[in-house]
């Protein structure tokens, strides 16, 4: 277990810039998720903590060596694979065990340690069974007792649950979270689904063309987005474009005025998330306070049970709110209704 | 390891330019002196009076070349060896594509796998021996003499050895599976539910088989024809064991070169220009089948 | 059933009975022949394993065929070494070149034997090879490299390079990677290959006839030597073996090597 560094990491492709001075801390024991869309750099940055790519400039520690002479095999690594990769032509037992039998541990002490590493996820008694015998979530957790049952310093996961189907990702996600508090292992995982990194980490960053936007616990990166692109990525938002106007109040396009927390400098944009707006009819009482108040036409609603989306116009521009299904009634589309939020809820955004 | 750090990237890139190096070095060196350096020299030699052997003194030369322009006799065989590149390839397409789609498009399972492979069977065996097999049968008062008497009694005595018809069966039964393999290859890639679609617009079966079928077999055909084509037309062994006199192709006049008459160069001035043709002929072909696709 | 098809399945079934009748139908025949006492090949058969016998004394025979044997064996074993090297390199690296190498294995496929046969004489004999047992080894190598590539690529195509990863993520020397992970999955088409490599070598007749000395020859070059002398039934004996082994061989491959490319 150890703590990973990356200081002002770049690595090209030819003219792409895959990742362009990239400086982030994965603290020890910690459970960091990398977020990204594809072609964000996140899986090269991966590869490179793991060693299968190497920087063209900067510097990666792990435990404060410096790793980009150090080949994979000798890293110390455990990685778990997108399609988890195991070994067909082994059993359940020998693929956990082949990190242990290159390094020459003796065969009682493989015999022990892969039995516990099997009853960490759960798969006692699968060990005489090959690959193709097993579910895709048994594969999983095979492909986990596998990459921690060296002891390796650090835990790099690339996209470990992509491949399941949505009600064992769940289960999944729960169960990976147990494990990696059991073993405390720094962990590294990459992943373009935002709920995963949520959930999962007690880290995430952000990047972005190949630049580490945003990075922080995730209740602050969800609250307090520094970017359009972070608000968008992780979660959904409503952006206004402002200008600036005066202590405590910036002018939306069409003039009205809103309140926020703080100051703007020079910011251009604001927003808002959906599920902090208030929908309601105009005849509805007005809200006290200070909340921001604007009027905006109805023009879809997508029902889902619990909670309703609504769709709404508003100078040409369309919004999102969410709202719980407290009534059992819908508003039609076509009427106009009124949001408001707090102020508190108005987050500026950076560029 | 800073230094180190700094080059990381090109550091590995040279160490696999290394490893790339090694790995594909002995076989490619092998190639360079088994097959295009004795084909250089091959070329050189086609320029020669003589071979430079021992003592003999030998001088550049267009002889070789001019001598299959001037007389009659090399041209006439090499359009012999040409023609009768063609005939075998014709067909092989013809008698190996029904075959094919056969295979391909009415058995199915098990039975498909074990037919194909009876079919491409003989292929790999000894061609040789093959063509030798023939013998048997071809002779007078062999095997094919007494079965089509036992059919049709009173056809009398039939002796095809030596002959042309002999040098197109034993060629055809050599290098069918060519044309049954590269065949089946595309046949079987193509949906059955394409053909479905086909008869489901009203396409008869000639209609399916004319517009849709050949069509989307063609790169298999032709493959499959370039296979035959192009070492029939350089063959030797089967025209002389099959034709006997009558067996004299461009391929046995340079066979002769090089194990009777001891003219190398000349030899080799009739192989390059036979794969000049043959090299000319895939050319202009090969446009052809781009636009039938 | 029938009505969706192309062809009416029961006339195609008896053409390709037909065509398969006119593959076996000679060697059929030639492997009768081969028991058949008569030297003109009357018929019936007068069963007999004379020539059989006869072959067993035979010693120019039995030379040609050790020699064949050798130089099979030694071709299988180079070419399938050099050319499962190049296909780990085709399939692991990306580099600027690798098309033209890749373009340079179909000459020893497509130009016709003869001209790579007596090439070959050409320049051995000028620089000094010389023909003989090495100088069809040379020439058989040759022959059966592309092939090997072939196949073993094919087999190489099916292999997720993420298993390399793996094992070297989880602490794997090279070598430990290509013996413990790599080679458990190609070992079915490396033995495939190898016994292309066999075969091609094994049937070779054209090559070996360019290169083979008085006393060094093989198999199919006596044949034809055989042959073309005015046979004796003893070839037809001789010849039953060499096809026998050589489609078991081919059905020993198509154990290993899907041909069908369906499944």
């Amino acid at each position: 277990m150890a703590q990973v560094a990356v200081q002002e990491v770049s690595r090209h492709f030819g003219p792409v810039k895959a990742l362009d001075n990239v400086t982030v801390d994965f603290a020890d024991g910690g459970f960091y998720a990398l977020l990204g869309p594809s072609g964000s750099g996140k899986t090269t940055l991966l590869r490179m903590i793991a060693g299968f790519d190497y920087p063209d400039s900067g510097h990666i520690r792990i435990a404060g060596e410096p790793v980009e002479a150090v080949s994979v095999e000798k890293r110390e690594i455990g990685m778990m694979f997108q399609n988890y990769a195991l070994f067909p032509n082994m059993t359940v037992f020998d693929n956990v065990a082949f990190g242990l039998s290159v390094r020459g541990v003796a065969k009682p002490e493989i015999a022990r340690r892969v039995g516990e590493a099997l009853e960490l996820v759960h798969l006692t008694g699968f060990d005489k069974r090959k690959p193709h015998q097993l579910s895709g979530g048994q594969r999983q957790r095979v492909a986990l007792a596998r990459a921690i049952v060296t002891r390796p310093r650090v835990l790099l996961l690339d996209e470990p649950l992509s491949a399941l189907d949505k009600s064992l990702r769940v289960e999944m996600q729960v169960e990976l979270k147990r494990i990696q508090r059991d073993v405390a292992i720094t962990t590294i995982f990459v992943t373009h689904d935002q709920e995963e990194a949520l959930t999962l980490s007690d880290r995430i960053g952000i990047l972005n063309e190949g630049r580490l936007v945003q990075e922080g616990p995730p209740l602050d990166i969800y609250e307090r987005p520094r970017t359009a692109f972070a608000a968008r990525f992780l979660g959904e938002a409503n952006l206004f474009d402002i200008t600036p106007g005066g202590a405590g109040g910036v002018s939306l396009g069409d003039g009205t005025m809103i309140r926020i927390n703080g100051d703007t400098g020079a910011a251009r944009q604001v927003a808002v998330r959906p599920e902090k707006m208030l929908l309601e009819p105009l005849s509805a009482p007005a809200p006290e306070g200070d909340s921001n108040v604007i009027q905006a036409t109805v023009q879809q609603h997508i029902f889902a049970g619990s909670s309703l989306t609504y769709l709404l116009d508003w100078r040409d521009q369309q919004l999102k709110v969410f709202v719980q299904n407290r009534t059992g009634a819908v508003i039609g589309a076509g009427e106009t209704v009124r949001l408001s939020w707090s102020p508190r809820d108005t987050v500026v955004l950076a560029g | 390891m800073a230094a180190v750090t700094e080059t990381g990237a090109a550091h590995r890139r040279r160490a696999q330019r290394l490893t790339i190096f090694a790995m594909t070095g002995p076989a490619y060196l092998w190639l360079a002196l088994t097959i295009f350096l004795p084909l250089s020299a091959m070329a050189y030699f086609s320029f020669l009076t003589d071979a430079p052997f021992g003592n003999k003194q030998a001088f550049l030369t267009l002889e070789n070349y001019r001598a299959f322009f001037q007389e009659d006799f090399y041209r006439t065989l090499m359009l012999r060896s040409f023609r009768l590149g063609a005939e075998v390839t014709f067909y092989c397409f013809l008698f190996g594509f029904p075959c094919a789609l056969v295979l391909a498009k009415t058995i199915r399972g098990r039975w498909r796998e074990a037919l194909f492979l009876l079919v491409i069977l003989p292929f790999w065996s000894n061609a040789l021996v093959r063509i030798f097999s023939w013998t048997m049968v071809l002779r007078g008062n062999g095997v094919l003499e007494t079965l089509v008497n036992w059919i049709l009694p009173g056809t009398g005595p039939l002796n095809l050895m030596f002959s042309y018809p002999a040098i197109i069966v034993g060629l055809v039964h050599s290098y069918i599976p060519y044309m049954i393999l590269t065949c089946y290859l595309s046949l079987q890639a193509i949906d059955d539910s394409l053909i479905e679609a086909a008869r489901s617009l009203g396409a008869g079966r000639l209609t399916v088989l004319r517009r849709l079928i050949l069509p989307l077999a063609m790169p298999g055909i032709f493959a499959g024809a370039v296979l035959i084509f192009v070492p029939v037309v350089g063959s030797f062994m089967e025209p002389r064991i099959l034709g006997g006199r009558n067996g004299t192709f461009i391929g046995t006049i340079i066979e002769d070169q090089f194990t009777a008459v001891f003219n190398w160069p000349l030899g080799a001035a009739l192989s390059f220009i036979m794969l000049g043709i043959v090299l000319m002929i895939l050319l202009i072909a090969s446009p052809a089948l781009r636009r039938m696709r | 059933m029938t009505r969706r098809r192309i062809s009416l399945p029961a006339i195609g079934r008896v053409y390709l009975g037909l065509v398969l009748a006119f593959l076996y139908l000679p060697i059929l025949v030639m492997a009768a022949m081969s028991f058949n006492s008569s030297k003109l090949y009357r018929l019936p058969i007068d069963w007999s394993t004379q020539w059989y016998v006869a072959l067993a004394g035979n010693d120019k025979l039995i030379a040609a065929g050790t020699n064949s044997l050798i130089i099979a064996v030694v071709t299988t074993i180079i070419a399938t070494a050099l050319g499962t090297a190049v296909s780990l390199v085709f399939f692991r690296y990306r580099f600027r070149g690798k098309a033209v190498m890749q373009l340079l294995l179909f000459p020893p496929i497509t130009i016709p034997w003869l001209i790579i046969g007596t090439a070959m004489l050409i320049f051995f004999f000028w620089v000094g090879i010389g023909r003989g047992l090495h100088a069809m080894i040379l020439g058989h190598v040759a022959l059966a490299l592309p092939y090997v590539i072939v196949v073993v690529t094919a087999r190489l195509h099916s292999f997720d390079p993420t298993l390399e990863e793996a094992a070297r993520s989880l602490g794997a020397k090279a070598w430990q990677v290509s013996w413990r992970v790599t080679f458990p999955w190609i070992a079915p088409g490396l033995f495939a290959a190898a016994l292309f490599a066999f075969a091609v070598s094994f049937d070779q007749f054209v090559i070996s006839y360019f290169l083979a000395v008085p006393g060094v020859s093989t198999l199919p070059v006596e044949i034809y030597t055989s042959i073309r002398k005015g046979f004796t039934p003893e070839i037809n004996a001789i010849s039953t073996i060499i096809i026998t082994f050589s489609m078991a061989l081919l059905l020993g491959v198509a154990r290993f090597y899907r041909f069908g490319g369906e499944r």
